[in-house]
């Protein structure tokens, strides 16, 4: 039945069929009211808790029962933040932020660690109370709203319903690690305006032994294939201290081949924060000469960097 | 390294917004969640660096559409050692 109403809606050949551009990006055109389809949505993605493969790790554990996942979130989202800022891309700004608890990755420097590694942080999500904090952000002149967290991917369900309740003219932001799975893909399909997707590790290696997930590169990349294919994207790279060469040079020489003149938001405020002091050459922040070096070879791949 | 938070009031709701800043011994001023009434404080603190000045709202308003800010500080990577950067949200 879930496979069935998703293939209504979104399969590749209807979706092929429904794509279209504005402003230069490509977009799904919908076949209905966003806040519908969000709402419908909602409802197939709180039934698919039952085999949750949301992400990457394809757990495949009845979530309804309680948190069974690597995420070890159950069926009730959580949040930790939600309020107007700035610091994100100046394009994307003032945005309002929701940040969602929990996390499928476990990134040592996480800034906010305590919350995206614990679903159970922070409040219970109404998503009828933050989206009227979102409308009234809107109203106060916030330019987007951006679903985050965490990783908000964990949370489907939670994060289709604040769409549905959503304006249908609000610009609306997916702020995601790209761990995502095929099956949230569809599901997010055509709702966001702008995927904001990192891109942290430029090979396995330094996936695994600083944020514990195997195989990371390979489904980063299908994931901002697909999002540079049906939506906006923005690809940042925090840049970590000692990682240059290891992983943003790979990060930055593969979008210059597979995604040329994608808008790159290079980010140098590395934060020694949560557990990074666990790895010796996350113990700093970044110094002037990577960051110098960093954007010279963003240069040199010619990658479209925003501020 | 000191880290230090700040709470500024909301003046419509009560609520607290929270703008989180560590500072480097080489001066560098790192901002996490940047709020802004908070970039408006670190834009007064040292109104040279643009990447600060885009965010707050007097440069908002006066280049609503800017994309690409003119100066050193247009990039995180680019930073005088005095300037403020743009922590990770990961």
């Amino acid at each position: 039945m879930i496979e069935t109403a998703l293939n209504e809606r979104s399969t590749d050949n209807h979706v092929r069929e429904d794509r279209v551009f504005e402003n230069g990006n490509p977009r799904t055109r919908l076949s209905a009211p966003r806040s519908v389809l969000a709402r419908e949505r909602a409802q197939i993605a709180r039934a698919m808790l039952a085999d949750c493969r949301f992400c990457a790790h394809d757990c495949g554990v009845n979530r309804l029962a309680g948190p069974n996942g690597l995420c070890h979130a159950g069926a009730k989202a959580r949040f930790f933040s939600a309020q107007t800022e700035v610091s994100d891309e100046l394009e994307l700004i003032p945005t309002f932020a929701v940040a969602l608890s929990g996390c499928d990755l476990r990134c040592d420097f996480c800034i906010t660690g305590a919350s995206s590694w614990n679903p159970h942080a922070g409040a219970g999500f109404d998503a009828g109370a933050v989206a009227a904090k979102a409308r009234a952000a809107l109203r106060n002149g916030a330019r987007t709203i951006m679903v985050r967290g965490g990783e908000p991917t964990v949370h489907l369900p939670a994060a289709l319903e604040l769409v549905s309740l959503l304006p249908e003219t609000a610009k609306l932001v997916w702020k995601t690690n790209a761990h995502g799975s095929a099956q949230a893909r569809e599901l997010l399909d055509g709702l966001f305006d702008v995927w904001l997707a990192d891109f942290k590790f430029g090979n396995d290696v330094c996936a695994q032994r600083l944020a514990k997930v195997p195989g990371y590169v390979r489904v980063v990349e299908e994931n901002l294939l697909w999002a540079a294919g049906h939506n906006e994207l923005i690809v940042r790279h925090l840049l970590m201290p000692g990682h240059v060469e290891c992983c943003w040079r790979p990060v930055a020489e593969w979008l210059a081949a597979n995604l040329p003149g994608v808008k790159v938001n290079l980010r140098s405020g590395f934060w020694p924060a949560w557990h990074a002091k666990r790895h010796a050459e996350l113990r700093r922040a970044v110094t002037t000469p990577e960051s110098d070096r960093a954007v010279a070879l963003a240069r040199e791949f010619g990658l479209n960097l925003i501020p | 390294m000191k880290k230090r938070s700040l709470n500024a009031d909301r003046k419509s709701s009560g609520e607290k917004l929270v703008s989180e800043l560590l500072i480097l011994p080489d001066g560098r001023i790192l901002v996490h969640n940047l709020t802004r009434p908070f970039a408006e404080l670190l834009a007064e603190l040292n109104p040279d660096c643009e990447q600060i000045a885009s965010r707050s709202s007097r440069r908002n308003e006066m280049k609503a559409d800017i994309t690409h800010p003119p100066s050193h500080c247009s990039d995180a990577a680019s930073h005088a050692s005095s300037g403020h950067e743009l922590s990770q949200r990961t």
